[in-house]
């Protein structure tokens, strides 16, 4: 009978009560909290995060992990704002493409060493995350790309409104970010290929015995990762013009957040598009009120991260403990 | 023309020849078995074939045609597929995904509906009901193996390779699965056979082939073949394969009872006696929930209701610790996950639930008499193994069984637990781990054998406890157990008694 509602749905229902009672106890803490400023700022704060937060989905998915994501991000956004001080005519589509195609590389690095270098994705990627930062910092010496050097286009795109819904201005690189997660939901449910992400974290020797090819399967879900890291990273030069070699520190703890507070479970082999946009938007909302509510310092915010990172993780092994507790009774019957 | 053939077949790992010179030709719509002692060759010839491993020499063909197998991917479009005795499933996907997974006939794009019908419609093929719509994870491990089976179907096998299919399944799921093998046949498909079992290999196959030391030493029709001269094949020797116990041994003073035993949702009401130098079996289909009672024995997973009485005196058990403490040991079904610790060497496996005993000055291991200790064990069970530092996970699953028990053996248990203490163990092994088993209760330790293979039970037992749906059906003497009379006690009034010949 309660078989009737599958998990995951009843998942992603409990997240967006979650969701909800947050916004509704943070409105009676901060003054004029549900205000169309409110909504600008949380929604393009996480539309920033949301993009590698779906890519971290895709590795995670397939019992990996991506922590170099925060310094793709800072590489991708400096690099591409170099090359637009140089070549401020490039069309913003190539653009996005040259930010996508940098991230993508940076992401193969990751993949080819997890994949056929067997090591472990924890220490690949822990690797790169100090590797591209330095790199980042050696290759700058120490410069910062500044507004004044950007074409005009990526300094208004920020403000620019992609339509507006009951009062709620809804920016263009919102519906960028958003669009990321709609196509690899899609992707996810409907491309055969894309399936493969589930089965090699389900059952990595099952995958093996069926004749996937899991190395190329991770690999490809690293590559996917970067490239999406290399999306925020476009946001990110758009949001703030002025990139210093810190840009994008700590986004990996965000993006691991949305994902496991998304249901993606951290052991592989499940997990929703829709779960880790309702997931980025927790985390974004709870991380933005922190820093407006005056009984908790800002500097707690890293803290509830944590918090929140484990507690879903605990909900997670728990929930699952239980539903094979109740799988082996509906077996035993 | 075979279907498949292999000639001149060899593969050494190091030093270490696996197969020498193997021969072998599967002609289509047969069922081939195959039997070989553990180590004669069998894994390594199975992952020839499905192109796990490449072999040294020799050549394989496929309807005739000389073909090179390279990968798993190479063998699936040779129409070569292979099942194992644990299935090998995505327990996050649902029935029909987990058979189309890796099709790539099915196109680009996820077609569910038309995936979900064809996925029934396979599954209706082998003759057997199972909703396509379930998650894996909620599956028997019979259905499992359907799943695989019918993956297997979907991407029209030639070959389908079923090693030890049988080995963790009930009397009735070894029927369904002996009736699909059936359906595979008459569909033209060629299935080769791996069991231990020998009933079911008179059961089922049209040809049997032995394979000893890595080499082929016949192949015959199943008219032409008997158990006795199977076996003799097997070992080069002659075993006796079916003793069967007529008497109970004599026993002595009571060392455990259970009074209605029961732990919640999951087992309930188990009642009985056990004396020293006394062997009670416990028999019943898988999910009978026979394993629980010995966890529960074990403080694994406690008991909730009911009550343990060790000497007359009763006592809680909540946890292992405790159970060793009351001297109860317990050795687990499954080696690889509860058991042993695959990577360590044999000594430190037979001394890690005693190490109390080896502590010298400081606290520190007195590494001597470790050794010492597990090379005692190596002789008195004949372990095979060259010295006792080689790794468990490289011994063979007789010899691994002989480690977990010397383990336990050394914490000088009063009350041993056994739980299916032969499952994937070859002829030869298992009658020593019978004789082992006899041996300790002569000398006066109270044996518990959990055991789904009947003749096994019939051959240890004093008396059988069967159980059915987590309750106890009854208490057999052996001198009144028949295997019709425990298979009937543990179906419960729907018993069908499956064809059964011992």
């Amino acid at each position: 009978m309660i078989a009737k509602i599958h998990p995951q749905t009843l998942r992603i229902i409990a997240l967006f009560v979650a969701l909800l009672a947050t916004i509704l106890f943070f409105s009676t803490q901060i003054d004029s909290y549900l205000s169309p400023r409110m909504f600008t700022r949380i929604s393009t704060s996480a539309a920033v995060i949301l993009p590698i937060a779906v890519g971290q989905a895709i590795v995670v998915m397939t019992r990996n992990i991506d922590l170099s994501v925060g310094s793709t991000v800072g590489m991708v956004a400096y690099l591409t704002g170099q090359f637009l001080g140089l070549h401020p005519d490039l069309n913003p589509l190539l653009v996005a493409l040259l930010a996508m195609g940098i991230g993508a590389f940076m992401g193969a690095i990751n993949g080819v060493l997890v994949s056929w270098g067997r090591v472990p994705s924890i220490i690949v990627t822990l690797g790169t995350l100090a590797l591209y930062r330095s790199f980042l910092v050696q290759y700058s010496d120490a410069k910062t790309i500044t507004t004044a050097s950007l074409p005009q286009w990526i300094v208004d795109l920020p403000q620019a409104n992609a339509f507006s819904l009951f009062g709620l201005d809804v920016r263009v690189t919102v519906v960028l970010a958003l669009s990321a997660a709609v196509a690899m939901g899609l992707a996810l449910t409907r491309l055969r290929a894309a399936r493969r992400f589930y089965a090699v974290g389900s059952n990595p020797d099952a995958a093996m015995m069926a004749g996937i090819n899991s190395a190329m399967v991770i690999f490809t879900a690293f590559v996917l990762s970067g490239a999406f890291a290399g999306l925020s990273g476009l946001i990110f030069l758009a949001k703030f013009g002025n990139i210093t070699v810190v840009a994008g520190m700590g986004f990996e703890l965000k993006a691991v957040a949305a994902v496991v507070v998304g249901g993606v479970s951290i052991l592989g082999g499940s997990g929703s598009m829709i779960g880790v946009v309702i997931g980025c938007v927790l985390v974004d909302t709870i991380d933005n009120s922190l820093t407006r509510w005056e009984l908790v310092s800002e500097f707690w915010r890293d803290a509830l991260l944590g918090m929140l990172i484990m507690a879903a993780v605990t909900v997670d092994t728990v929930m699952s403990r239980s539903l094979g507790r109740l799988g082996a009774k509906k077996g035993a019957a | 023309m075979s279907v498949l053939e292999l000639r001149n077949i060899a593969k050494s790992f190091a030093a270490t020849a696996a197969l020498k010179d193997m021969n072998l030709a599967i002609e289509p719509g047969e069922i081939h078995a195959i039997v070989g002692e553990n180590g004669a060759g069998k894994s390594t010839l199975i992952k020839i074939m499905t192109g796990v491993h490449q072999p040294d020499s020799g050549e394989i063909s496929v309807d005739g045609k000389v073909v090179s197998v390279r990968s798993t991917q190479d063998a699936q479009s040779l129409g070569i597929a292979a099942i194992y005795q644990e299935p090998m499933v995505f327990p996050d996907l649902d029935v029909a995904e987990n058979i189309f997974i890796s099709n790539r006939a099915e196109g680009a794009f996820m077609n569910w509906k038309h995936m979900y019908a064809e996925a029934a419609r396979l599954i209706d093929q082998l003759g057997v009901t199972l909703d396509v719509h379930r998650a894996a994870s909620g599956l028997t491990l019979a259905e499992q193996q359907t799943v695989e089976i019918a993956r297997a179907l979907s991407l029209n096998v030639k070959v389908l390779i079923m090693d030890e299919p049988t080995a963790s399944l009930s009397a009735h799921e070894v029927a369904r699965l002996l009736n699909i093998a059936r359906a595979l046949k008459a569909k033209g498909v060629a299935v080769i056979y791996i069991s231990h079992r020998l009933d079911e290999i008179f059961q089922v196959a049209d040809r049997v082939t032995v394979i000893r030391d890595g080499q082929h030493i016949s192949t015959k029709p199943l008219a032409e073949v008997t158990p006795d001269g199977m076996v003799k094949d097997m070992v080069g020797r002659a075993v006796d394969t079916h003793a069967v116990k007529t008497a109970a041994n004599p026993h002595g003073p009571s060392v455990l009872r259970l009074e209605n035993l029961g732990r919640e949702g999951v087992f309930r009401g188990i009642s009985f006696d056990l004396s020293q130098g006394e062997v009670l079996c416990f028999a019943g289909l898988v999910g009978a929930r026979r394993t629980d009672v010995g966890l529960a024995l074990f403080g694994i997973a406690p008991a909730t209701e009911g009550r343990i009485l060790i000497d007359g005196q009763e006592v809680t058990i909540r946890n292992p610790q405790e159970a060793m403490a009351k001297s109860i040991a317990y050795v687990s079904e499954d080696r690889r996950k509860m058991g042993l610790a695959m990577t360590l060497p044999i000594f430190a496996n037979i001394s890690l639930a005693s190490l109390g005993k080896l502590l010298g000055a400081f606290g520190i291991i007195d590494r001597k008499a470790e050794l010492a200790m597990a090379d005692k064990y190596r002789n008195q069970l004949a372990i095979k193994s060259a010295d006792v530092t080689t790794d468990v996970g490289k011994l063979s699953g007789g010899n691994q069984q002989k480690v977990m028990l010397a383990k336990w053996l050394e914490t000088k248990p009063r009350i041993l637990i056994f739980d299916e203490p032969t499952r994937g163990v070859d002829v030869g092994a298992k009658a020593e781990v019978h004789n082992i088993i006899r041996k300790l209760a002569k000398e006066g330790v109270a044996v518990l054998v959990i055991s789904s293979d009947l003749p096994e039970v019939l051959a240890l037992a004093d008396r059988v406890l069967v159980m059915r749906e987590g309750k106890q059906a009854g208490i057999l003497d052996i001198a009144e157990a028949s295997q019709e009379k425990v298979i009937g006690m543990a179906a419960g009034h729907e018993a069908r008694l499956p064809e059964v010949i011992a």
